[in-house]
């Protein structure tokens, strides 16, 4: 079991070792000074939810039998799609390809290399990531290998011919207390998951962030990807703030080991 | 010409995105523009709502500083050590070959304000966020009023606070690990790093840093230098991934 964890990420900062402690600005308490995250959600000077924060995943993945890991790994890290029935519906080529990368102990993961994850991914990522919204823009901040991604919220089309890239391209509008992200602009060799469930050029993702209360984050995202799934598919992720701490600096291919390991030599 | 200039001259960075290939247009809000269209980079710096100097934007240096940062000063004006020089001519003698960035590892500071790729500047609630098209990476300055932390954990980025002076937004920033390297030529920063950058915008399409670097172990006096940074409207970051298909450690084998 360990090695699932130590083959995934380089890792140089446990979660719960988040060493940085400084109050974080803004967040209610109750009388004893604890963050108060049932709270409602903040909002912007212009009415909408203030998706701003430090979110973590759900820890929705039992610890194995020889105890906790040093990071614990969500399910759909491993497994985008372990919560539908069935699973993906994948093409009969990316099933295949899925299998042949899982078989391959996941060694061309772009992750294990400290490529970008892709935006999928840096969502399951266990690292912790923050969300900062300013006008015209959400800037996601990843802990893992000082990543960002910008989605832009200043009323934008997405480009007609997008330069295909791990990220793709971001734009955004808000549906009342939803803010509906489009993302396209893929690069034909993306991974979703630990499991090598692939993504493509042709993909279109749609992720909805809802800041239900002042501690909880919702996303749900479709996945249409017509050439590596036969039908579009949605999943939930519900992350979690992360109050009074900070990034941590994580710099995945400084004295990076794990390689080695998940090639086997 | 330029791209040539350019390549040669940051040599220790994996080179995937050109500038001129800059392929993202979309028109930068708030731009003002002469008759023709065009940005006019000569316009007033903007303000914000709470009347100081706006330096939010995308901009680029301009490539002649990254290969030495003191290039416009005097021999003497690098106050170095003699621990400081002996490493300085270390790398010079090897090429830059240990350099860091090779392994796209974060350049860190002040390096970062020299790399000849576009960065983008977001003030955002209690911080100012630093953008890097260059290896894909930030830096979070705190604007909320918290000191420099007293122990940090040693990191290629450093931990950094701003404030404005009048006009200037004045960031200053130590937690430097022991391997910093200031240029591509590897003027040194350890441990004790201090960096002081004062941002200062000029007009709408032009922007000075004034750095002042303290580093007792390498330098014997704090010593002071500009970087010049211009506006670039109507465009984007790009995805630069530093290690897909990087071709440099190849080439930085030393003499």
């Amino acid at each position: 079991m360990r090695p699932i964890a130590a083959l995934c990420l380089a890792l140089g900062a446990p979660v719960w070792a988040q060493w940085i402690h400084y109050p974080t600005a803004g967040i209610p308490r109750t009388p004893d000074g604890k963050p108060k995250l049932s709270a409602p959600a903040p909002r912007t000077a212009d009415g909408h939810p203030d998706l701003s924060g430090i979110w973590d995943i759900e820890h929705n993945r039992p610890c194995p039998p020889v105890g906790c890991d040093d990071m614990l790994i969500g399910q759909e890290f491993l497994d985008i799609g372990w919560s539908l029935k069935g699973g993906l519906p994948y093409q009969p080529w990316a099933v295949a390809l899925q299998k042949k990368r899982a078989a391959a102990g996941a060694v061309d993961d772009p992750g294990s290399n400290c490529l970008p994850t892709g935006i999928v991914k840096s969502l399951t990522t266990p690292l912790l990531r923050k969300f900062v919204q300013v006008p015209g823009l959400l800037v996601i901040l990843s802990e893992r290998s000082t990543e960002f991604r910008q989605i832009f919220t200043d009323g934008r089309a997405l480009p007609a011919d997008m330069n295909p890239s791990w990220n793709g391209y971001s734009t955004a509008k808000w549906e009342g207390d939803t803010l509906v992200v489009q993302s396209a602009g893929f690069r034909d060799d993306g991974w979703l998951d630990r499991k090598g469930s692939p993504l493509t050029e042709a993909a279109k993702i749609t992720e909805r962030y809802r800041r239900p209360n002042f501690g909880q984050l919702e996303i749900e995202i479709t996945v249409d990807d017509p050439k590596a799934y036969t039908a579009p598919w949605t999943v939930t992720l519900k992350h979690h703030l992360l109050p009074d701490s900070e990034l941590l600096d994580y710099v995945c291919l400084e004295n990076e080991k794990d390689l080695p390991h998940v090639r086997g030599k | 010409m330029l791209r040539v200039a350019v390549a040669a001259a940051i040599g220790a960075l994996a080179l995937t995105t050109p500038l001129a290939a800059q392929w993202l247009k979309y028109p930068t809000p708030g731009t003002p523009r002469t008759a023709d269209g065009k940005p006019d980079l000569t316009a007033p710096a903007p303000k914000t709502a709470d009347g100081r100097i706006d330096i939010s934007g995308l901009w680029e240096p301009n490539g002649l500083y990254i290969g030495n940062i003191a290039k416009d000063l005097k021999a003497d004006a690098v106050p170095l050590t003699p621990w400081g020089a002996a490493l300085y001519k270390h790398r010079q003698d090897t090429a830059s070959k240990e350099d860091p960035t090779g392994w796209c590892i974060p350049g860190g500071v002040p390096r970062s304000d020299a790399v000849p790729y576009p960065f983008k500047i977001i003030p955002a609630k209690g911080m100012v966020m630093i953008l890097y098209e260059a290896v894909h990476s930030y830096r979070q300055i705190f604007t909320d009023g918290r000191p420099l932390p007293k122990n940090p954990n040693p990191t290629w980025q450093g931990y950094s606070i701003g404030h404005w002076d009048k006009d200037a937004f004045v960031v200053e920033s130590t937690g430097f690990n022991e391997n910093s390297w200031l240029d591509n030529g590897g003027h040194p920063g350890t441990e004790q790093l201090h960096v002081i950058e004062r941002f200062r915008r000029k007009d709408f399409g032009h922007m000075n840093i004034d750095i002042t670097i303290e580093d007792a172990q390498a330098y014997t006096r704090p010593w002071d230098l500009t970087l010049p940074l211009r506006l670039v409207p109507d465009t984007d970051l790009l995805e630069y991934v530093c290690n897909d298909n990087n071709k440099d450690l190849e080439h930085l084998v030393g003499k």
